[in-house]
């Protein structure tokens, strides 16, 4: 075998880069003003509390520095990005038959329709700035399940629980991006478990953002509550422009006593995108957080959910995989924080990067003096493919009790040589064995997805190895 | 007294660990600066921790060897802080070793940096600490890699007592053009007591496919078994832990490879007793 590497162009992304033409759409001046905010405010019929809210956030964003840390964000100019784009629908609809058909058929290509008839409790589906559509199953409601609208729940019932915790786990004050998401939020979904109902199949919301130089904020805000069990799934995708588009999201994750709370994302914006999203869970005695992270797209990504361990023996498990390609720099991790007794964290990440993609994982274990007996391990490999791409690890322990045991392992090289001869030997591609060989390393995040996000992401690996050979 | 900002990593993290550059106060006066050309030849440093301030720098020509010893004492030595700053290049085949024992002082601030230019260059840095009461060690320790088959190992292992404090960051830059390369950080830390911190920060930077470089870490307090092994053979836990932290100190002179110079260090690190232990 020659040692000599071939390059091969990517194949296209047409599974997820097709885009609809934007019509009778509304949309706001691109830019962040105080009209502005007021405009989607009035827009989304807002209680004044979360006017107010807003147009506090909008000040902080104004006033809060650019992070100075991470990737280049230079390239995005929020005098360019249009922050609320209402879709050609008048309403959340509960049917699909009743979306408007083109955005029907973009679900429909991403194929969410038909995982919710087979193997999803419940769908949200976000087209740029709103939800379009939101179905829980019967039997699920009938647990006492609320799966609905951020929005809708502002307004109803859960009026009460959203102020009490929108926006209090992640802050304005945080940071920059979290300032803009609490000026400028919009759509997302919140999710109810009553006290020990177990979900039994995920519920998946699904954001597309179709328009071009816009951004999108959903706020996601899940309270899982004592002794309840929930699988919740994200899947995210955009077609790719020659502007610069925004993702701004934030997550708040609140797992009761002895709950637990699996917190499942495929990430695969478009190569256009900023995606600074912001993610973080809140877990009481006994409770459990699990979040597995599979990130692929976006131009420049900033990710790393966080996990505050309150109550005593509270866990946390973060998997994740991240795939630099041509143009892409991605740098997640995640965030852990122990400030209760006995409580457990275990990071098991993998890094991929190729074609000049650069992958950074970045990570902060925090065990404070109230953590006695706390436990973390934390694990991080990392794949070069090539000579032409970075790949980074950057964590961080601090850690102020004795009682503590913490643990880290981290490991940067390239694909054994050797395997990629054995496949050889029996039949396979040199292609074929690399995009095998790389599947593999990312196993960890694969086998604790459902089989049919499993296959997505397999299939998302073998599209992205398509490009590089050698 | 001049405002300075220190120990700065080659990359950054999050703002809120306050884990970048540390800014201290600088005395004017007892500066040192040191530099050593070395052609072909193999010498032995030892750095005394008599000024507050030192600049170290080396090239080292091909196949060159340097061991650079340096010692702060738990007493002795100048009060308030010590910053040393080493910078060495390493030609073909040229090696590079860094023993550092950091036993107390207010507080130490340590940056070292090593550029492996040669091709099959290496640094080895064995780091020893024992810190108690409020001392405080910052350290800053960098391996880049430019040369082919270069190779690196970070290795520190220390003891934290009472209220003291220590921050170091480890990075190992694998640079393009690096192919070959290997570059190992290791770290072991005994928390002692309630009211420590220990802050790690051990990166690794990438932009070379042909490379290697690994990181392991371990954090916490003495193996509970080993605790319970000495305490069955009459030894308690306090005596235990100061046998743990002796020997930890231990395993970084014992890497140096003269006896001689191993004597004197032991010797100011126990007052006299030098070569008896050796």
């Amino acid at each position: 075998m020659s040692g000599e590497k071939t390059y091969v162009e990517d194949v296209d992304r047409a599974f997820y880069d097709f885009r609809n033409e934007e019509k009778d759409v509304y949309r706001v001046r691109s830019g962040l003003t105080e009209e502005i905010i007021r405009e989607i405010s009035r827009e989304k019929n807002d209680p004044d509390w979360m006017l107010q809210f807003r147009l506090r956030a909008l000040e902080l964003f104004h006033r809060i520095e650019m992070p100075d840390w991470g990737p280049d964000i230079s390239g995005l100019d929020m005098d360019n990005i249009v922050t609320y784009v209402r879709p050609d629908t008048a309403r959340m609809h509960t049917r699909w038959e009743d979306v408007p058909a083109e955005i029907r058929d973009t679900f429909e290509r991403l194929g969410i329709p038909q995982s919710e008839r087979e193997s999803l409790a419940g769908v949200g589906a976000q087209y740029d700035s709103e939800l379009v559509y939101h179905s829980v199953r019967e039997e699920v409601a009938g647990q006492g399940v609320v799966y609905t609208d951020l929005e809708s729940a502002l307004h109803g019932e859960y009026a009460d629980m959203i102020r009490q915790h929108f926006m209090k786990l992640v802050p304005p004050t945080d940071h920059k991006f979290a300032a803009l998401h609490g000026a400028v939020w919009s759509g997302g979904s919140f999710v109810y478990v009553p006290p020990g109902v177990t979900v039994e199949i995920p519920l998946q919301s699904y954001f597309r953002l179709n328009a071009p130089g816009a951004g999108q904020f959903e706020h996601t805000l899940i309270i899982v509550d004592k002794g309840a069990h929930l699988h919740f799934i994200e899947g995210c995708s955009a077609p790719k422009y020659n502007v610069a588009n925004l993702h701004a999201g934030c997550v708040e994750l609140f797992v009761g006593e002895d709950a637990v709370l699996r917190y499942s994302t495929i990430e695969n914006w478009s190569k256009n995108m900023y995606n600074l999203n912001t993610k973080r869970a809140r877990v009481e005695r006994g409770g459990k957080v699990e979040w597995v992270s599979g990130s692929f797209g976006s131009h420049v990504s900033y990710l790393y959910p966080m996990s505050i361990l309150e109550g005593r023996g509270a866990g946390c498990e973060f998997t994740g995989v991240t795939f630099a390609g041509a143009g892409q720099n991605l740098d997640t991790g995640c965030k852990i924080v122990h400030n209760a007794p006995e409580t457990t964290s275990y990071v098991n990440t993998r890094s991929i990067s190729k074609s000049g993609g650069i992958s950074t994982f970045r990570s902060a274990v925090v065990v404070t003096p109230k953590a006695e007996g706390a436990k973390a391990a934390v694990s991080c490999q990392s794949l070069m493919l090539d000579d032409q791409s970075r790949s980074d690890t950057i964590p961080a322990m601090d850690i102020r009790t004795s009682k503590a045991d913490v643990g880290h392992e981290a490991k940067i090289g390239r694909i054994p040589q050797e395997a990629v001869y054995y496949l050889m030997s029996r039949g396979l591609s040199e292609e074929d064995a690399k995009a095998l060989i790389v599947s593999g390393f990312a196993e960890n995040v694969s086998k604790e997805l459902p089989l049919e996000y499993a296959v997505e992401m397999n299939n998302l690996i073998r599209i992205e190895m398509k490009g590089a050979i050698g | 007294m001049s405002q300075q900002i220190v120990n700065t990593p080659i990359a950054g993290t999050f703002r809120w660990l306050k884990a970048g550059g540390t800014e201290i106060d600088v005395p004017a006066e007892q500066n040192e600066s040191y530099y050593a050309l070395l052609e072909k030849e193999e010498r032995t440093i030892v750095l005394e921790d008599d000024a507050a301030a030192v600049l170290f720098r080396a090239d080292l020509e091909k196949g060159s060897v340097l061991h650079l010893i340096q010692i702060r004492r738990q007493d002795g030595g100048p009060e308030g802080l010590t910053r040393t700053d080493v910078q060495v290049t390493c030609a073909e085949d040229a090696q590079f070793h860094w023993y550092r024992v950091v036993l107390g002082g207010d507080a130490t601030y340590d940056n070292c940096s090593v550029a492996l230019r040669g091709e099959g260059s290496s640094f080895t840095a064995d780091i020893g600490y024992r810190l108690d009461g409020r001392s405080r060690y910052d350290a800053n320790c960098e391996a880049i890699h430019m040369g082919r088959r270069t190779e690196s190992a970070i290795s520190a292992s220390g003891v934290l007592s009472d209220r003291a404090h220590k921050l170091l960051r480890t990075t190992i830059d694998l640079r393009r053009g690096c192919a070959g390369a290997v570059g190992n950080e290791n770290e072991d830390v005994l928390l002692m007591d309630e009211t420590v911190q220990n802050v790690s920060v051990p990166m690794i930077l990438c932009t070379e496919e042909d490379v290697v470089g690994n990181h392991g870490a371990s954090i916490g307090q003495p193996d509970e078994r080993l605790l319970y092994y000495m305490a069955s053979r009459g030894i308690d836990a306090e005596t235990a832990c100061g046998m743990l932290a002796q020997a930890k100190i231990e395993a970084v002179i014992g890497k140096i490879p003269d006896a001689q110079v191993q004597a004197r260090v032991r010797e100011q690190l126990h007052g006299g007793d030098g070569g008896e232990e050796a």
